[in-house]
């Protein structure tokens, strides 16, 4: 085999899965079309446009550049592949009582003002797609979603029930400041050596703003929006808080 | 034997000898700085492993926070220790095997550097708190073109090296190691353009991603590897390879089917249905192709036995092989679409096949390469057999246990998870136990590779014996036929430099 023959039929074996694999779906995908939302009850059919509030490219980055992928998912596989949508704190809200169930599997329209989709490649923590979710509905009662946040990226095992958490703390997203004033309204509910208050700075600040807007909860169209008909298990689906 | 016979001889062994010089400080940087970062890699390893089961272990502090340890680890391990490792022994091969003096060893050595240069800064970068989020590509934009450079200015004259050879045979190595040289650019610089400077749809951009460590191992770490081994085997035991057919069939199912493998990773995300579950056949399908590599080395090595167990290169390769073997099978057993692959997406299961691919398939081979190689280059024995062996033996140790805790550890763990009607931290809390023994095989690792990076040292610095006889893995006394260890004799009279 000359090296001519041999460097063809590699460019060839190479070239066919690089074209079918990496190359025709990416640029696919630049432009996908944009989904009707299905006619609602006066009869009108809406384009969906998927709307997303804060900080989001620079809390991407903060969330990018702490390695949180390493340990969270941002993905809700469809049952096929998975029993993510049956957890009802990873892939929605659920409350019976009211007939709200907003639990749906993850769509190609779920990312919108990020570079990088951070599906992540392990769960040593729990998926985040809907973190901004069981935030707002489970954990902060009495507090806003973003002090509960704060807190808890300041210290993620200060509450006991979180006590054997692994998450890391980051703390290093946080300023103390000598309070001048009336204290700050993001400052956290306790004080540094000599009193200074304990902030957040700008990357927490972009952080906590993108991961608040981790939530699936707007309606979409009909043909994303899955709800587990009959869950596969006769045990009901025990909403539990994650740590 | 005739006149004309023992010239050629006289004249195979000046060739050799002199392309062996020609290379002796590319390959020692490479292979003294590989094994410099593989150090830095491991213990950026245990640091992160131990925050997986002592979160408040150096906790709070920015640099040393698990997700940006942890990148770190794996990318001063891929780059700095892989690549390098990998790069010492393309060029030496390629030159033995073209019989081509190099001639450009100023360039590489100087390329080697700019290489060294930009692993470094994306490390610091990476713990600086600059890394872009992309596994395996967490090193901030400016490294990838610095690393592509560098790469060409280091492989270039291995190409020239192989189109000038003298006519004749092919052989199975060169295949490997050419068809390597032209998949990892290609790769490398798709999957840079596509991330850094064509911005598409974020979950194809991760996608692209998990095909590039994908076929990172598959078509750069896997190809180098088996060419070494295929080098080693028939060399060291002076036999030639047990079946030219199988290899060829070995080497081209590898070149068809891997390039489609790595988009299993995203099963269950909104990309085109196919790519996925396609991604998971390529993956099960490595075991076509390492089988019959792995059938064809044992087969080679297996007459002699004796030589397997006393040579250092030959033992460690063929503990890479058996890497090689296991790694086959957990493809298929991790990639099962309707049981397994579920399971193992988003689990411990994924570093588990990294590190069984990386350190007990490539950086087994690559230790027996070098332990061939070094003696050549700097025409000094290995010091001491002692130190080879618990080199040998702590890294066996300890990637057995390694392999085996993460990918079983991932497994349970995604038993837990995919148990949705009991809470998160039950499936959390499987995963305990395993990363608690990670930490401390990651150590009895890092223990392991001080004696080596101190062996490599020494020699490095010419402290090797001057022997003519190789050090090997047996005991000194009796029936040895290379005399005893420490053995001084007629090689002192050929100088070093």
């Amino acid at each position: 085999m000359s090296f001519r023959t041999f460097f063809l039929s590699l460019s060839a074996s190479f070239g066919v899965a690089w074209l079918a694999m990496v190359i025709v779906p990416y640029f696919k995908m630049r432009t996908i079309e944009p989904v009707a939302m299905g006619e609602d009850a006066t009869g009108t059919n809406a384009v969906y446009i998927p709307k997303r509030a804060g900080r989001i490219a620079d809390g991407s980055q903060v969330y990018a550049a702490n390695g949180c992928y390493l340990c969270h998912t941002q993905l809700i596989r469809p049952d096929y592949a998975g029993n993510d949508v049956y957890r009802t704190d990873f892939a929605g809200y659920v409350n019976k009582e009211e007939g709200i169930d907003t639990r749906r599997e993850t769509n190609a329209f779920d990312y919108p003002s990020e570079k990088f989709a951070h599906i992540g490649i392990n769960r040593v923590g729990p998926d985040l797609s809907n973190l901004a979710v069981r935030i707002e509905a489970n954990y902060a009662k009495d507090i806003s979603p973003e002090q509960w946040l704060y807190r808890y990226l300041y210290n993620p095992r200060h509450q006991p029930a979180r006590s054997h958490s692994n998450c890391p703390s980051f703390r290093f997203l946080f300023d103390e400041k000598k309070v001048t004033g009336n204290p700050s309204d993001t400052a956290l509910p306790f004080h540094g050596e000599n009193g200074e208050e304990i902030v957040p700075n700008p990357d927490g600040r972009a952080l906590v703003s993108y991961l608040l807007s981790l939530k699936k909860d707007n309606p979409v169209p009909v043909v994303f929006d899955f709800k587990p008909a009959a869950e596969p298990s006769a045990k009901p689906a025990a909403k539990t808080p994650a740590p | 034997m005739s006149t004309e016979t023992v010239n050629t001889n006289l004249q195979d062994a000046q060739l050799r000898a002199g392309i062996d010089r020609s290379l002796r400080h590319p390959v020692m940087f490479f292979l003294v700085s590989g094994a410099a970062w593989l150090v830095v890699s491991i213990v950026l390893g245990i640091i992160s492993s131990a925050k997986m089961h002592a979160p408040e272990f150096m906790d709070g502090c920015s640099w040393f926070t698990y997700g940006r340890t942890q990148a770190a680890h794996l990318n001063a391990l891929i780059y700095g220790w892989g690549f390098q490792a990998a790069f010492g022994v393309i060029i030496w091969i390629m030159s033995r095997l073209s019989r081509q003096e190099c001639k450009a060893a100023g360039i590489i050595l100087t390329a080697g550097h700019v290489w060294n240069l930009g692993v470094m800064a994306g490390v610091i970068g990476i713990i600086a708190g600059y890394g872009t989020g992309m596994p395996w590509m967490e090193f901030p934009s400016f490294a990838w073109p610095v690393l592509l450079l560098s790469y060409f200015a280091i492989i270039t004259w291995s190409m020239v090296q192989f189109k000038v050879r003298p006519e004749g045979h092919v052989y199975i190595s060169q295949w490997y190691l050419l068809a390597a040289m032209i998949w990892f650019p290609w790769v490398f610089l798709t999957a840079n353009l596509l991330l850094h400077v064509f911005p598409g749809h974020p979950v194809m951009a991760n996608g692209i991603n998990a095909w590039y460590k994908s076929s990172l191992i598959f078509l750069f770490f896997t190809p180098v590897a088996l060419s070494a081994a295929f080098y080693l085997t028939p060399k060291v035991t002076g036999r030639p390879i047990y079946s030219y057919s199988l290899a060829r069939l070995g080497f081209w199912s590898l070149a068809i089917i891997m390039p489609w493998a790595g988009m299993q990773k995203l099963a269950g995300a909104p990309i085109p249905f196919f790519m996925p579950y396609l991604g998971a056949a390529a993956t099960i399908l490595f075991f076509v192709p390492a089988i019959a590599a792995v059938f064809n080395i044992l087969r080679t090595a297996s007459a002699d036995m004796e030589i397997v167990n006393n040579s250092p290169s030959l033992r460690f390769t063929m503990a890479g092989v058996f890497g090689l073997l296991v790694m086959a099978v957990a493809a298929v057993f991790l990639n099962l679409p309707g049981s397994t692959l579920k399971l193992t997406q988003f689990s411990l299961s994924g570093y588990g096949f990294e590190i069984l691919a990386i350190y007990a398939f490539f950086s087994f081979v690559m230790f027996g390469a070098i332990y061939f190689i070094v003696p050549r280059v700097t025409r000094r024995e290995w010091i001491s057999r002692r130190l080879i062996k618990m080199h040998f033996f702590f890294s066996i140790y300890g990637i057995i246990t390694v392999a085996i805790v993460a990918i079983f550890g991932g497994w349970m763990q995604g038993i837990g998870q995919e148990k949705f009607y009991q809470p998160w931290e039950s499936a959390a809390l499987r995963a305990y136990p395993y990363v608690w023994a990670m930490t401390i095989t990651w150590c009895f690792i890092l223990f392991s590779n001080l004696f080596f990076f101190l062996h490599l040292i020494f020699m490095w610095m010419g402290l090797g014996r001057r022997s003519i006889h190789p050090t090997l893995l047996i005991s000194a006394h009796g029936h040895s036929p290379h005399g005893e260890e420490g053995d001084i004799d007629n090689a002192g009279t050929v100088s070093a430099h």
